[in-house]
């Protein structure tokens, strides 16, 4: 990304005394993004369905095979539109939109979008479905491409949403009446219902003109850093144009950075095992309560426009799918492949469009800090996150700030009850508060069963480790290349293999491309080179001598490969074990050992196992009730070896840490 | 014969032998699990699995010497005759006049007791090597039971009949398999090609050509791959109008399905409650109501077929198309020689809300052909109309059922008055029946229309009762062949298709030769009947049929196909075609060069030579030689 993004806070028209309900309550008439003869109401959609001939052939099919009643399977078909149908209501809509002002105002946000992005795109809008793809790092996310499109005069996007949100009182019927559908999380077991949302889904795209929007990772990143993508709703939304229904899809990457995530505390216990309480009416009022604080800026990149037809370079091939009726084309193995290679390169050019916030930086800063178990005066704070300002921006991001000494400022207001300036003026992590958990929530617990005092220790590490992961995949190549070569000097074929095969057992902590790595690890080491982290002679790379910079660079990635390097450990032993098991028991070794808190992350271990998986250490079978991994000892045993050849070595003693203040007054639960 | 079969293994079709998938999950299938087939792929698919009437071990239900049901047959006897079972509405039923009908017109005694066949014990061995069968069991159930090979190993002509009731055929198949599939017909076929043996679709058995009949000199293993399992309604759309459907599926089955949802294909040859959809397309099929829905040629958008050197199917979906010859035409006709049909899509109707039967009696066969023309003219013909000479109309009362009073009082008053007040000759009088099908303004509309042409041509109105049994009958004539071997009558029918200028001479010349052939070999008692059964702008289709008392012949068989050949003889110097609908087979190969030119022949087997030029599908119909141990010798040199 360029620096040169024009971001411009879209809410700042608002803020005077009657801004939000004129504005609100306006003529509106927005963009759609199809001219067509006749548009469809929300009803309308659901009766197209409801009458298709993909699901008539479905019910005609499913009767023959169960016995049913074509009426009951119809009625159910009904049924199910009405749990997933979206509704438009356009004074719903307004009043939300009022609300949604009030509360922003409330959390005296800002909200920065790089307007030229939207204008083209909304300039070139009317031909084709669009799709936005969002990062979805909050809750938030859902009403703010909403509110975009109100204020730039789009029109509202459909929402793919969770059935958590459907069964909130008032909450789940606003949602959708301002453009929210109803998905379930899982399809296996109702065929009926699959078929539904297929057809439903394939429709909204191809009939509705309005953008359609959802998460490719579908659902928040706990970790506030990119995931691989699920497939199943690009593939439903893809279909019209692999049907030829339509002629081109605008897919849109939409990043969305958050100064402060709503969620940051819920996050982090998350990680270490404690579920997420259910979505209720009565939690967000209760969430509304706390609202009432500073959550700084947020800051919605829309990447370029990314034309469907381009990017399969004008693919008319066509399959014997097209003998079929149009309403019962599926995609085929070869474009179901195509879908997936689209869906995890959108995910990257999410990555590319991210925004490394002040809150990012401070945080690198902070958690090098804790490291170093070396306290930071404010003079030297603020010297250390411009330094990291131009690491960053040398490695590629895109930072927004140039004001750095007021953002800091701005910064450690919001993030208040994280961190703070000591009486010395010196930047301390605020300690969590000692809590023992019932044994009710013990029993929900899905990891290994924590010690009070490592939750105390762990929560507030974790939470600052979320607003370093927004920035680690620019960190991570060179971080790598770096540890490889400060093991031994080696040859520039043998650094590029050793590091194919860790970046490959950390696929899934840190999503990448297979295909682009071999630039990545080109970028990477100029990048080395030039910054004097490592130095070549001939063909053979050595260390460097900016120590500052490698410093940076070791312990970046030190979590990770530690959680990979157990996890390995564990599953050598059990050499066959289920999914849930190996998280527990991964877990509970690193709760012995340590380690960087975030280890004990179990979407880590989870990222790690699959790692393993993606190497081939491990084969990942379909158990009765779980996954279970069996081990691949050969691979394994070699997979071990590397990553411990390369892990750094660190003690730090997060407990008794320096830079951790104790705050017992303020409580954050 | 190893080397035949090693030879010929190098690659026919390039994408079978990396796909094992089927081979580790193939399950063990007993006969009776027909209908359980492999779920997989059962969730959110548009395929509707069809329960088929008809068992895997098609001779539990269905007669193993002879046509239809087991449980449905004539009887004759002294206190009269009957028709056996409920299927049709003639069962059950005393019919007091056909002994009489028999005994008077054929010379039948009805008081011997029929000749029922012994079910055969004793079958040629299976010449399908082990490893072959091996081979073949992990693509799809096989099975090398005797009995499952014989009533595979021929048609219906009347030399199948009489072979299969002798158990005299010199060759049956050596294996029978069931693939469900397309995909594991491809397997099917890419194994044969590559083992060198012989392939035979069999799909309802009811070919009356010759065509499904076992090659009698082929040296080569023969496998039957008998396609009734393949009969799945692969997606309906009810919007356009179209169906999927593989092609093993029987007329009855699919006509039931499809009304069950409100809709019907409308095809009903007469066979249809056997014959299957593949083998409509093979034999270029003709449904009784083709005025509505129009013959199979008019039915079908698309058909797939798995040849020898891969598989032929249009790339598109469309209602018609300017691209050369079209090659859906090489597949409709070919009789099973050049591949298998495994998939068809075709149109389909609406119910139609009305369904009326009429009939209407003309004076003479003369007057009513004349009808049929006039309304073939002014294209007002209804789903079906057909004429019925005097033989058949006067066969059609001796299959009257018993009546109560009321019934025969009034079918004397109306005999009264077509004979008398009308003064018809009831030696001479022909019958039309009527098929309307529509909505009650149009049906009502056409049957005006109908109705006033008649007058026209002495035509009158004689009653929906007549035409509904005229029609129901249909089926049951079929069943008449076998009562007729049991009582030493050999019988057969033949057709063709002429125009209409030569229609009345070339029926009264066919029926002249016949009866001067019969009295040539001293045969008085016979039969010799026709009718006219379909029309169309250019002509129409004249069905004959023709029995003969076997007392005074020494080889029944042969004698009647001598009758016939010379009958078709005369067909063709008339002006006549080889056949309308049932298709040249090796019953009618002598008039195949001469109905489609010498080039023609060419381009048929340069047909086959592109398609099957390992003579996989040997079935010689058409142009086709047998193919002998010698040819396969000389091909190998």
């Amino acid at each position: 990304m360029s620096e040169h993004v024009n971001f411009v806070d879209i809410l700042e028209p608002r803020r005077t005394q009657s801004g939000i309900f004129s504005f609100m309550s306006r003529n509106w008439r927005p963009q759609r993004t199809m001219v067509m003869d006749k548009y469809c109401s929300t009803q309308d959609l659901k009766d197209i369905v409801a009458n298709s001939v993909y699901l008539d052939s479905i019910i005609e099919a499913e009767c023959s095979r169960t016995g049913l009643s074509k009426e009951k399977l119809h009625q159910e078909v009904r049924n199910y539109l009405e749990e997933m149908g979206l509704d438009k209501k356009m004074h719903v809509i307004r009043w939300n939109g009022v609300f949604f002002l009030k509360i922003c105002f409330m959390m005296k946000i800002k909200m920065f979008v790089n307007e030229a992005a939207v204008l083209t795109l909304k300039s070139k809008m009317g031909k084709n479905p669009v799709l936005f793809l969002p990062t979805h790092r909050s809750y938030a996310d859902f009403c703010l491409m909403t509110y975009l499109c109100y204020h730039y005069d789009i029109d509202f996007p459909a929402v793919a949403a969770g059935m958590d949100f459907y069964s909130m009182a008032v909450i789940g019927r606003r949602m959708r009446e301002t453009g929210a559908f109803y998905i379930r999380r899982t399809l296996a077991g109702d065929p009926l219902y699959a078929a539904t949302l297929k057809q439903y889904v394939r429709t909204v795209v191809g009939k509705h003109a309005v953008p359609i929007e959802f998460f490719l990772e579908g659902t928040r990143s706990r970790s506030n850093k990119s995931m691989p993508p699920k497939y199943g709703m690009l593939s439903m939304t893809l279909m019209p144009f692999f049907a030829h229904e339509v002629n081109d899809i605008t897919i849109v990457p939409v990043n969305i950075s958050y100064d402060r995530l709503m969620e940051h505390s819920l996050f982090a216990y998350e990680h270490l095992g404690v579920p997420k309480p259910k979505e209720s009416t009565g939690g967000f009022l209760k969430a509304l309560r706390s609202l009432n604080d500073h959550f700084g800026n947020i800051y919605i990149n829309l990447g370029a426009p990314l034309s469907l037809r381009e990017y399969l370079h004008n693919d008319t091939s066509h399959s014997k799918e097209t003998l079929k009726p149009v309403d019962l084309q599926q995609l085929t193995p070869d474009q179901f492949k195509k879908v997936q290679k689209i869906a995890d390169y959108v995910i990257t050019l999410q990555q590319k469009n991210t925004v490394a916030t002040i809150s990012n930086l401070l945080s690198l800063v902070l958690m090098q800090s804790l490291m170093k178990n070396r306290l930071l005066e404010y003079e030297e704070l603020i010297q250390e996150v411009e330094w990291m300002v131009q690491e960053l921006r040398n490695l590629g991001a895109s930072v927004f700030e140039n004001d750095v000494r007021s953002s800091v400022d701005r910064i450690l207001v919001v993030h208040r009850s994280m961190m703070r300036l000591d009486k010395d003026r010196r930047l301390r992590l605020i300690s969590g508060v000692l809590t023992d958990l019932s044994s009710e929530d013990k029993k929900k617990m899905k990891g290994h069963i924590l010690q009070a005092q490592t939750m105390v220790v762990a929560v507030p590490i974790v939470q600052l480790q979320l607003y370093v992961n927004p920035v680690l995949h620019y960190i991570a190549p060179p971080a790598l290349i770096y540890l490889i070569v400060q093991r031994q000097a080696l040859s520039r074929d043998k650094l590029r293999e050793d590091y194919r095969r860790i970046r490959k057992l950390l696929s899934h902590e840190f999503f990448h491309l297979e295909k682009d790595e071999e630039n990545t690890f080109n970028k990477a080491l100029d990048y080395c080179i030039q910054n004097r982290v490592i130095s070549n002679s001939g063909d053979l790379y050595s260390l460097g001598e900016d120590t500052k910079l490698q410093y940076l660079l070791r312990w970046a990635t030190w979590p990770a490969l530690t959680t990979l390097l157990k996890a390995a450990d564990v599953m050598t032993q059990q050499s066959s074990c289920g999914h849930k098991l190996a998280l527990k028991l991964v877990q509970q070794r690193l709760e012995s050992e340590r380690v960087h808190p975030y280890c004990l992350s179990l979407e880590a271990i989870a990222n790690c196992l699959s790692g393993l998986v993606a190497a081939g250490a491990l084969v990942k079978l379909k158990g009765d009730q779980d996954i279970v991994y069996e081990l691949v000892p050969d691979v394994m045993k070699e997979s071990t070896i590397l990553v411990n050849s390369i892990l750094p070595s660190f003690s730090v003693d997060f407990a008794n840490n320096f830079v951790v203040i104790d705050d017992k007054a303020i409580s954050r639960l | 014969m190893s080397a035949a079969f090693a030879s010929s293994s190098d690659s026919k079709m390039n994408n079978v032998e990396n796909d094992n998938r089927t081979v580790d999950s193939v399950k063990k299938k007993s006969f009776g699990d027909k209908n359980k087939k492999n779920d997989t792929n059962a969730n959110s698919s548009t395929v509707i699995k069809v329960k088929s009437v008809i068992p895997r071990r098609r001779q539990d239900l269905l007669k193993w010497y002879g046509w239809g049901y087991k449980d449905s047959m004539f009887k004759l006897g002294e206190e009269g005759a009957t028709f056996t079972g409920n299927r049709y509405s003639i069962g059950g039923k005393i019919l007091p006049h056909l002994s009489k009908w028999a005994i008077d017109n054929l010379g039948v005694d009805p008081t011997k007791p029929p000749t029922i066949p012994k079910i055969p014990t004793t079958f040629a061995e299976s010449r399908l090597p082990e490893p072959i069968r091996l081979e073949l069991e992990k693509i799809a159930l096989v099975s090398v039971d005797g009995m499952d090979r014989l009533i595979r190993a021929h048609g219906q002509t009347l030399k199948d009949m009489s072979q299969l009731r002798s158990n005299s055929f010199p060759r049956i198949p050596d294996a029978v398999i069931w693939p469900e599939s397309h995909e594991q017909v491809e397997k099917i076929v890419s194994c044969a090609s590559r083992h060198n043996f012989v392939l035979i679709p069999f799909g309802g058995g009811t070919s009356v050509s010759g065509a499904v009949t076992c090659p009698a000199k082929e040296m080569r293993p023969i496998v039957v791959v008998d396609t009734s399992d393949m009969n799945s309604i692969l997606w309906l759309d009810k919007d356009q109008l179209l169906a999927k459907v593989q092609a093993g599926i029987i007329g009855q089955d699919l006509e039931r399905e499809m009304r069950a949802r409100g809709f019907t294909v409308g095809h009903e040859p007469d066979s249809y409650e056997f014959s299957t959809l593949g083998g409509w397309v093979a034999t270029r099929a003709s449904g009784m109501k083709k005025n509505t829905y129009g013959n199979i040629e008019d039915l079908i958008v698309q058909t797939k077929v798995v040849t020898p050197r891969g598989v032929i199917e249009k790339s598109c979906r469309v209602p018609r198309i300017s691209c050369g010859p079209d090659f859906e035409h090489i597949v409709m006709g070919s009789e099973g020689c050049f591949g298998i049909v495994t998939e068809v899509t075709l149109k389909i109707r609406p119910l139609p809300p009305v369904v009326r039967y009429g009939s209407l009696v003309f004076p003479d066969w003369e007057s009513g052909f004349h009808f049929e023309r006039e309304v073939a003219r002014q294209r007002l013909q209804p789903s079906s109309i057909r004429l019925m000479d005097n033989e058949q109309f006067r066969f059609g009362q001796a299959l009257k059922t018993e009546n109560t009073w009321g019934g025969v009082l009034l079918d004397g008053l109306k005999r009264l008055y077509i004979t008398k007040i009308k003064g018809f000759d009831p030696a001479k009088l022909c019958v039309v029946t009527l098929l309307m099908e529509g909505s009650a303004e149009e049906v009502k509309e056409r049957e005006k229309k109908l109705n006033a042409i008649a007058a026209k041509y002495g035509g009158i109105p004689a009653g929906a009762t007549n035409g509904e049994n005229g029609y129901t009958l249909t089926f049951v004539i079929a069943y008449l062949r076998d009562v007729a071997i049991e009582y030493d009558v050999v019988a057969e029918s033949f057709e063709t298709s002429v125009p209409w200028d030569r229609t009345l001479a070339l029926c009264a010349n066919v029926k002249r030769r016949v009866r001067d052939e019969c009295a040539r070999r001293g045969i008085h008692k016979y039969l010799i009947s026709h009718r006219l059964t379909q029309t169309y702008d250019a002509g129409c289709c004249i069905y004959f049929y023709f029995g003969h008392n076997t007392a005074q012949v020494s080889d029944p068989v042969n004698t009647y196909e001598e009758i016939e050949e010379a009958a078709r003889d005369e067909i063709i110097a008339c002006g006549g075609s080889i056949s309308h609908h049932h298709g040249v087979g090796k019953l009618r190969k002598k008039w195949y060069t001469d109905t489609v030119s010498e080039p023609g022949r060419q381009l048929l087997l340069a047909a086959k030579k592109t398609l099957d030029p390992d003579n996989i599908f040997a079935l010689a119909n058409m142009a086709f030689e047998e193919q002998g141990n010698e040819t396969i010798v000389k091909s190998k040199l």
